[in-house]
C-alpha cells in the first residue's frame, strides 16, 4: 500500500488531478455552478475537439517531434469535404463525410510524414511550413468562404445527443453530443496501439533515442510515416466534428488552437523531448485547459484578465508537477507504466 | 536660334497640357456623355455582386452611363491598375471601395490631377478623394443594434455586450454607442456590471461557449448585444441548446445568407447590417451631384434610402456619414441575394 502511495506521488498525473480538483472546487465555490449536471456535460462537449487534437499532438510529442499543423490540416480537410458535399448536393448520412475527411486527413498527414521521415527534417519546421501551405491551399486554391448551410446528414449528426442533462434549479439544459463517442473510440484505438502493439513500443523508442530504436530493429521510417498519417486522420475527424457541431463551416475558426493543445499535453507530464508520457496525463492536462478556458466567466475573472490568468495557471500547473517529479525521480519515468492507468 | 525655338516649343507644350488639365473639371459636356465607374474590391464577392445590383438600378433610374467594373480577385495591385486604365480612358468619375487605402493614394492623386472626381466608400483614411461615404457613424450604429435588442427584450432586463476583441476599435465603438443609447432611452435595462464586455474572438464557437457560461453564472441575464458577425449566431446556438428560446435574446451584425436558417428558426429575431446596393447607389448619386456642379453642404441628401441626411464626420471635411443601416429578419432575409 505504501508503495502504491509512493508510486502515486512520483507520478505527474496525480498532481494534475489534484490541480483539477482544486480548480473545480474553486469554480464551484465562486459560482455554485460547476458540479451541476448540465455544466459537466458542457465541459465534456467542449472537450471533444481539443481532446482529439491532443491525442494527435501527444503521439507526435512522444515520438520526439512537435506538430503545429493539426488545426490547419483539419481546416483544409473539413473545408474540402464540406465544399464537395455541398456542391454535389449530398443528401446522405454522416458515413461518407467521415470517410472523406479521414481520406483527406491521411493524404495531408502523409505529406508531413514523408517530409519528416524521409528527409529527417525537424518536425516543428516542417509542420510550420505545411501549416502555411494548407492554409494557402484553402484560401487560394479553394477560395474559402464561410459555408453557412452544411449537408443535412452532417448537421443532424452534430445536433444528435446521447442524452440531455437538465439542471433542476435553473432549468437549463445541455446536450451530450453523439460526437463525444468519437473521442472515446479514438482514445481506445490510440490506447490499444500505444500499449498493446509493437508499433506503440516503437514510437516510444523512437522518441527516446532514434538511433537506439533503429539498432533495436524498429523501422523508424515506417513508424514516423504512419504516425503522421494517423495524426492527420485524427485531426481531420476533429475538424469534421467541429463543423457538424457548429452546423456551419468556417475555414479559420480552428487556427491557433495548436498552442493550447500542446500546452495541455505537456501540462499532463508528457516530456517535450519525447519518449515519455502517458495517455492519462495527456487527457488530464487537456481537461484542465478546457475546463479553465470554459470557466473563466464562472470564476468571475474579468475579460481583460483572462489571458493573464490562463497563462499563470499553465506555468504554475506545469511548475508544480515538474518540480515534484524531478524531486521524486532522478531518472526519466518509465514510459510504459502509463498503461496501468 | 534653333535652341530657343525648341525651348519655346517645349514650354508651350507643357503649358498647353497644364491648361488642358485645368479645363477638365466638373460640369462639363452633356450629361449623357458622362461616364461614372464604380470599382469594388472585387467582382465575385457576394457583397459586391449585391453592390452591382444597386449600381445597375441607379443607371436605369437616372439613364446615365454608370456601371461597376471589378477585378477578378481581391488584390490591391490589380485594383490600382484598373483605376489607372480608367484614368487613361478619361472617365468622369471613379467611385472606389479600396482594398488597401494606403496603397491607392498615389493613383487616386493621379486621377484627381486629371480632373476626375473620386468618391470612396469604407475608405475614411484616404486623403486624395473628393468625398468618402460611410454607411453610418459607429456610435449611431451601436445605438441601432441596441434598439433592436431592446425591442426583443421588451425594453427591460439585464444585458451585456460582446465584441470580437476588447482591442477592436469599431466593435467597441458600437458597443459603447449601444450602452450609451440604453442609458438614455431604456431606463429599465441594466448593464451586467460584473462582465460588461466579453470576447468572442471572431469565432462562432467561442461566442457559443462564452454565452453558455454567462447564462449559467448569471441566471437573470436577458440579452447579449453582439457586434461581430459571429456573435449573434454563436449566442443563438447557446440559447437553443440551453432551452432559453423566448426568454433571452441576442442581436448583432450578420450577413443574410449566413443567417437565413437561424432567423427562420426564430433563434434570432433580427440582425442588422448595411446594404452594399444602397452604398453603391449613394456613391454614384454623389458623383452625379458633383458633376452637375452642385455644392456639397452638410446635410447632404442623395435621394437614396439611408443616405438622405449625410453629415460630415467630426473634424473631417471629406468623410460623410449616413444612416444606412438595415434590419434583416425572417421575412426579408431571402430578398438580398448575398
Amino acid at each position: 500500500m505504501t508503495k502504491f502511495v509512493k508510486n502515486l506521488t512520483q507520478r505527474n498525473e496525480t498532481y494534475i488531478f489534484i490541480v483539477i480538483v482544486v480548480l473545480s472546487l474553486m469554480i464551484q465555490f465562486r459560482s455554485g455552478q460547476f458540479f451541476t449536471s448540465n455544466n459537466i456535460v458542457d465541459q465534456l462537449s467542449a472537450l471533444i475537439v481539443p481532446g482529439l487534437f491532443a491525442l494527435g499532438a501527444f503521439m507526435v510529442i512522444v515520438s520526439g517531434g512537435v506538430d503545429v499543423s493539426c488545426p490547419a490540416l483539419a481546416s483544409l480537410s473539413m473545408y474540402a469535404t464540406t465544399r464537395i458535399l455541398v456542391d454535389i448536393n449530398y443528401q446522405g448520412g454522416i458515413f461518407l463525410p467521415i470517410i472523406m475527411s479521414l481520406f483527406f486527413g491521411a493524404i495531408l498527414g502523409a505529406i508531413n510524414g514523408v517530409l519528416i521521415a524521409s528527409f529527417n527534417l525537424p518536425p516543428l519546421i516542417v509542420t510550420l511550413g505545411t501549416s502555411s501551405v494548407f492554409k494557402g491551399i484553402m484560401q487560394g486554391v479553394l477560395g474559402s468562404v464561410q459555408i453557412p448551410v452544411i449537408p443535412r446528414g452532417m448537421s443532424s449528426f452534430g445536433a444528435a445527443s446521447l442524452f440531455i442533462a437538465k439542471n433542476p434549479q435553473t432549468g437549463l439544459t445541455s446536450r451530450m453530443p453523439v460526437a463525444f463517442m468519437a473521442l472515446v473510440i479514438v482514445l481506445i484505438i490510440v490506447y490499444f496501439f500505444l500499449q498493446r502493439t509493437m508499433y506503440g513500443r516503437g514510437l516510444y523508442a523512437v522518441g527516446g533515442n532514434e538511433i537506439s530504436a533503429h539498432r533495436a530493429g524498429f523501422n523508424v521510417w515506417m513508424i514516423k510515416f504512419l504516425l503522421y498519417v494517423g495524426v492527420g486522420m485524427i485531426s481531420s475527424l476533429a475538424g469534421l466534428i467541429r463543423v457538424c457541431m457548429m452546423t456551419q463551416a468556417h475555414p479559420t475558426n480552428m487556427l491557433g488552437m495548436e498552442m493550447m493543445v500542446i500546452a495541455g499535453v505537456v501540462l499532463g507530464g508528457t516530456a517535450i523531448t519525447g519518449g515519455a508520457g502517458s495517455l492519462t496525463g495527456c487527457m488530464l492536462g487537456t481537461i484542465l485547459i478546457v475546463a479553465v478556458q470554459n470557466s473563466l466567466i464562472l470564476l468571475g475573472i474579468p475579460t481583460f484578465w483572462q489571458g493573464l490568468f490562463l497563462g499563470l495557471l499553465i506555468l504554475v500547473g506545469m511548475g508544480v508537477s515538474a518540480l515534484q517529479v524531478t524531486r521524486a525521480t532522478k531518472v526519466k519515468g518509465p514510459m510504459i507504466k502509463g498503461a496501468q492507468s | 536660334m534653333k535652341r530657343i525655338f525648341a525651348i519655346v516649343l517645349v514650354l508651350l507644350l507643357v503649358f498647353s497640357t497644364a491648361a488642358c488639365a485645368k479645363t477638365a473639371g466638373p460640369a462639363k459636356g452633356k450629361e449623357s456623355d458622362w461616364e461614372i465607374v464604380v470599382v469594388p474590391k472585387d467582382a465575385t464577392n457576394p457583397w459586391f455582386v449585391r453592390m452591382d445590383v444597386g449600381v445597375k438600378e441607379y443607371a436605369k433610374e437616372s439613364g446615365l452611363n454608370v456601371y461597376q467594373k471589378g477585378t477578378p480577385e481581391i488584390d490591391a495591385t490589380l485594383q490600382s491598375q484598373l483605376i489607372q486604365d480608367l484614368i487613361a480612358a478619361k472617365v468622369d468619375a471613379i467611385c472606389v471601395v479600396p482594398v488597401d487605402p494606403g496603397s491607392l493614394e498615389p493613383v487616386l492623386k493621379q486621377a484627381r490631377d486629371k480632373g476626375i472626381i473620386v468618391i470612396a466608400h469604407e475608405g475614411a483614411p484616404l486623403t486624395n478623394v473628393d468625398y468618402d461615404i460611410e454607411a453610418f457613424s459607429n456610435d449611431q450604429y451601436g445605438a441601432f443594434i441596441m434598439d433592436n435588442l431592446a425591442e426583443s427584450m421588451g425594453e427591460e432586463g439585464l444585458y451585456t455586450t460582446m465584441v470580437a476583441h476588447v482591442t477592436n476599435a469599431s466593435h467597441n465603438e458600437w458597443a459603447d454607442g449601444g450602452v450609451k443609447r440604453q442609458q438614455e432611452k431604456y431606463p429599465n435595462m441594466t448593464l451586467l456590471e460584473a462582465e460588461p464586455r466579453v470576447e468572442s474572438e471572431d469565432n462562432g464557437d467561442i461566442a457559443y461557449q462564452t454565452a453558455k457560461e454567462l447564462f449559467k453564472k448569471y441566471p437573470d441575464l436577458k440579452g447579449i448585444m453582439g457586434t461581430s458577425s459571429y456573435d449573434a449566431p454563436g449566442v443563438a446556438r447557446a440559447i437553443q441548446e440551453l432551452g432559453l428560446e423566448g426568454k433571452v435574446f441576442t442581436s448583432g451584425t450578420g450577413m443574410p445568407a449566413d443567417n437565413a436558417e437561424l432567423l427562420k428558426a426564430g433563434a434570432v429575431k433580427a440582425l442588422t447590417l448595411w446594404d452594399p446596393a444602397l452604398a453603391g447607389k449613394a456613391m454614384a448619386a454623389l458623383a452625379v451631384k458633383m458633376l452637375r456642379g452642385e455644392e456639397i453642404k452638410d446635410p447632404v441628401d442623395l435621394g437614396v434610402e439611408g443616405y438622405t441626411n449625410l453629415k460630415f464626420k467630426e473634424g473631417s471635411s471629406t468623410v460623410l456619414e449616413g444612416e444606412g443601416w438595415i434590419v434583416i429578419n425572417a421575412e426579408n432575409v431571402d430578398s438580398f441575394g448575398f
